[in-house]
């Protein structure tokens, strides 16, 4: 995989393969390259520098999804918490256990989480039990206390499917589009399926237009700048740069920049980027 | 088989330029074909349920009750494959009051006893009460597994079951969820064999019950009327009115007209054309003879179309997909000085109008960092093009393309083509940047049909009904053997690669309003098209890699995962292929017994993905492994 020419790895952007608008990438996946585990992190260890006059810098988007399901929805407690700044699940948990920021436990915080992303990919009170191991009554009781204080996201759901099934499609906030010919299906497996898509499609699209956004803004920037730092991998939320050592905090600052204010989210959601350098991408990230 | 059709595309599904989903007809028929040339029936016929209840639904009223509405997409592909199948001249077998399992049932018995070897087409396993010797079930190969022909040694096994009349006494013991038909509350299917080893059938069974120790023998004295009725139920009915008719079921003759015009509706272009095409061979060929103004004056038709009964006259031809071969165009070749210097001053006068270039580039590979060029098209007229060969030398290439340079670094002209980014990042490593704007095709179909797929060969054909030459008539297909686009002879190429830049230009033409009428201009000019320079130079630039390290860790992986693999073979007690999901399943499930309702995925092997060894390993450390070593 290695090019003698270079001796680095170029890998091949896929610009139209995943339907919700994200990018894809071959020889190799970066997408696939493992994060959950010890060590399948390591591997990203072997990604590194060109020389030692370089590093790596690393800079992701946090909670980008889920701060655009509250612009999307606009849903006022959870717009307010992101522009708070607080920790989203401890926020959400806080709420959905009625209790007092301070006094949320690990376990509750773990379970506002399960909500939270289950609300992005669609899953409903049986999933979440699944997930978290516990009674399906006790999961429709959180999910109950969910839709209740946060009735925006649920206003946001059911908006968005009769959109669709209205419509045909369901759009991003930069009008990419997503046809579901089977929103309005008698059948229940084919119709599941797409209203989960319904629902995940803005989502996940809406954050790849903002990467891409910022990408296209940072490209520009460097271009008309007088930095030789390149930017080399994009992957999930993260863009990752060989930055010449000198230029590490003229870097940050651009990189943190282009991608805050690339796209600014309705309901003033702010946008948070973070940043960060080492000698391989593991140290980086 | 329809619905297994449908399913099987239900997440890339076909549809049609007026939106008709066609995955069902589409499986159907790819079935329907790979049958008909690989097994090579002599008689074939094709059953279908009616909508009139049988004695099964007045008998139970629960009777297929749980199935859910049969989506739309299905019921209006219906008529379609009855359509295809009378084209076929394949008799379609309809029985009011009888399932279509019944209808086969008596079918295969009668076409048994005239003396014929009956293969029942179905991946329905409850067929395997009609096996014998001179019956089988032929499963048709899904994207799972093989096809597969069932005898009664192979149904038997599949049971695990003495002899193939035991299999309505399973599904009395155990039901059937499909078909809602209940069986003995509890009782599954390693319980029924078991019972049925012992007891024979499952009367005996019941005439034992008393016998039946523990729960079991609870079980089955409490759901004797259930097992009565569920036996039944699963019965398939032989005594069917129909009759088997040799002469209509015998295969052959195709009504070409009918199944031009179905084809045609479904846009069907490419196996349609595999399957007419062929039959034109052996079947009819019309020959139209035109005079010197191009009025047709008669038309020959060759004998073998008058031999034939059914065949009729084909018109195919003109709904035929379009090609080189019979669509006009003039591709020219630019391998001279003199002739470039030409090519140069037409598009630099087409760029002076405000015209935009259609341009493409042929080469030795597909990795743009390492395969070198061979030539380029440009085109800026519906089917006109050049193509300008160039050398295999990187400087000798350089200087060619050199005075091109000009035209590249003009911010405004605007540069069209099918995948740019491969093209641009091509001519990127010869020293070149295109500076112009961009209209990628395939980034423009993305945006207003995110599914699917988007080759310039499929787009032709869907958008420009036009079959393009297929870069496998140049280079061979793909593989060890394939060729090298330098070694092609220079006129094949020339009209190959005239041809892409052609095509992409018309294909141009048609997505530019489609991206307008469908709303998704914006996001293709604002975000998807300034992007593919981004990604451009990412690709170009690439990233390093400590390779010392990489090995290291993939051998200090590869031992922690033999230390797994040998902890979990401890751990069940037994050696066997952990790679193996088929292996690890009867080993998790059937020896070590870790979860009694375990799963099994469509292939009837034991699901064993993460998710499930995740879950299971809270309890059982074995799965820990198991995970750690993947």
């Amino acid at each position: 995989m290695i090019q003698p020419r270079s001796g680095r790895v170029h890998t091949t952007f896929g610009q139209t393969i995943a339907v919700t608008g994200r990018l894809s990438s071959i020889n190799p996946n970066l997408q696939n390259i493992p994060i959950r585990t010890e060590r399948g992190r390591e591997i990203r260890k072997a990604f590194i520098a060109r020389d030692e006059n370089h590093l790596l810098m690393s800079a992701d988007y946090s909670q980008i999804e889920l701060r655009i399901v509250a612009a999307m929805s606009g849903d006022p407690n959870m717009c307010e918490a992101f522009r708070k700044g607080l920790d989203i699940h401890t926020a959400t948990a806080a709420k959905v256990f009625g209790v007092d920021e301070h006094a949320v436990t690990k376990e509750q915080r773990y379970k506002a989480k399960s909500v939270n992303f289950g609300i992005i990919y669609g899953q409903g009170a049986f999933g979440l039990a699944e997930n978290l191991s516990i009674s399906r009554t006790e999961a429709k009781e959180i999910i109950d206390n969910y839709k209740k204080e946060f009735s925006g996201i649920q206003k946001y759901m059911d908006d968005t499917i009769a959109f669709a099934r209205e419509q045909g499609y369901v759009q991003t906030l930069q009008g990419r589009k997503r046809w579901l010919r089977d929103i309005s299906s008698q059948n229940f497996t084919v119709r599941g399926f797409a209203e989960r898509n319904a629902i995940n499609s803005p989502i996940q699209g809406s954050a790849a237009d903002m990467i891409k956004l910022a990408m296209i803004q940072i490209h520009a920037a460097l271009k008309e700048s007088t930095l030789k730092s390149k930017m080399v991998l994009q992957v999930h939320d993260e863009l990752v740069f060989d930055v010449l050592r000198e230029e590490e905090e003229a870097m940050k600052k651009l990189i943190i920049h282009c991608m805050q204010n690339a796209m600014p989210l309705p309901y003033d959601v702010p946008v948070l980027a973070e940043v960060g350098s080492g000698a391989n991408w593991l140290e980086a990230h | 088989m329809i619905f297994r059709a449908y399913y099987a595309l239900v997440k890339s599904p076909r549809i049609t330029s007026t939106g008709k989903n066609t995955n069902a007809q589409f499986g159907f028929l790819n079935t329907l074909m790979d049958l008909i040339n690989n097994q090579k029936p002599s008689h074939l016929a094709v059953c279908f349920d009616t909508k009139e209840k049988t004695e099964r639904h007045t008998d139970f009223a629960e009777y297929k009750a749980n199935r859910q509405e049969t989506p739309e997409d299905i019921l209006l592909a219906v008529p379609d494959i009855k359509k295809m199948l009378q084209g076929f001249n394949i008799p379609i077998i309809e029985v009011p009051g009888y399932e279509a399992d019944d209808i086969i049932g008596a079918l295969s018995v009668k076409a048994s006893q005239a003396g014929y070897k009956v293969y029942m087409v179905t991946s329905d396993k409850d067929y395997g009460q009609l096996v014998n010797d001179q019956v089988f079930i032929y499963k048709p190969a899904s994207g799972f597994s093989k096809a597969e022909v069932l005898g009664p040694a192979e149904v038997c096994a599949k049971w695990d079951i003495e002899h193939v009349g035991q299999v309505i006494d399973m599904l009395g013991l155990m039901g059937d969820a499909v078909d809602n038909i209940p069986g003995i509350k509890g009782v599954g299917e390693k319980t029924a064999a078991k019972l049925l080893k012992e007891y024979g059938s499952l009367e005996n069974i019941l005439d034992h019950a008393d016998e039946i120790k523990g729960s079991i023998g609870e079980k089955v004295r409490n759901g004797k009327a259930d097992a009565i009725m569920s036996k039944k139920l699963a019965t398939i009915i032989l005594d069917v009115p129909c009759v088997f008719n040799e002469g209509d079921f015998a295969l052959g003759g195709w009504k070409e007209d009918i199944l031009t015009e179905v084809f045609n509706e479904l846009e069907f272009r490419t196996i349609g054309k595999r399957i007419l095409g062929e039959a034109f061979q052996v079947g009819s060929k019309t020959e139209q003879q035109k005079d010197l103004f191009g009025n047709v004056v008669e038309s020959k038709t060759s004998p073998s179309v008058q031999a034939s009964s059914v065949s009729t006259e084909s018109n195919f031809e003109i709904v035929e997909n379009k090609t080189i071969e019979n669509t006009a165009h003039q591709y020219f070749l630019a391998d001279s000085e003199a002739l470039r210097k030409q090519l140069l001053a037409m598009l630099t006068a087409h760029m002076d109008q405000g015209g935009e270039i259609c341009f493409d580039t042929e080469t030795t590979g597909l990795d743009a960092n390492r395969c070198e060029l061979v030539g380029m098209s440009f085109s800026i007229k519906a089917s006109e093009a050049w193509y300008m060969p160039l050398p295999a030398g990187k400087e000798a290439c350089i200087k060619i393309i050199q005075p091109f340079d000009t035209l590249f670094q003009i911010p405004t002209l605007t540069w069209i083509g099918q995948n740019t980014k491969f093209d641009l990042l091509v001519l990127k490593n010869y020293g070149f940047e295109i500076k112009g704007e961009l209209f990628d095709t395939m980034l423009a179909h993305y945006c207003f049909e995110p599914d699917g797929k988007r080759s310039m060969d499929l787009l032709s054909e869907k958008f420009l009904h036009y079959s393009p030459v297929r870069i496998e008539d140049l280079i061979g297909k793909k593989g060890k053997n394939q060729g090298n686009m330098r070694d092609v002879e220079i006129e094949k190429i020339k009209e190959y690669a005239g041809e892409d830049a052609d095509i992409t230009l018309q294909l141009k033409e048609k997505f530019l309003p489609l991206l307008q009428e469908n709303g998704v201009e914006t996001v293709f000019r604002k975000v998807d098209t300034p992007l593919i320079k981004v990604l451009l130079d990412m690709e170009y630039e690439g990233i390093r890699i400590d390779t010392d390290f990489l090995h290291a860790y993939s051998k200090e992986l590869e031992i922690l995962a033999r230390e797994s693999e040998e902890r979990v073979y401890q751990g069940a007690g037994v050696r066997f292929n952990l790679a193996s999901p088929k292996q690890l399943g009867e080993v998790l499930f059937e020896k070590l017994q870790l979860d009694p309702k375990a799963k099994k995925t469509k292939t009837g092997q034991y699901a064993t993905g993460e998710d499930v060894l995740a879950k299971l390993a809270r309890e059982h450390t074995i799965c820990d492994e198991i995970l750690s070593f993947r």
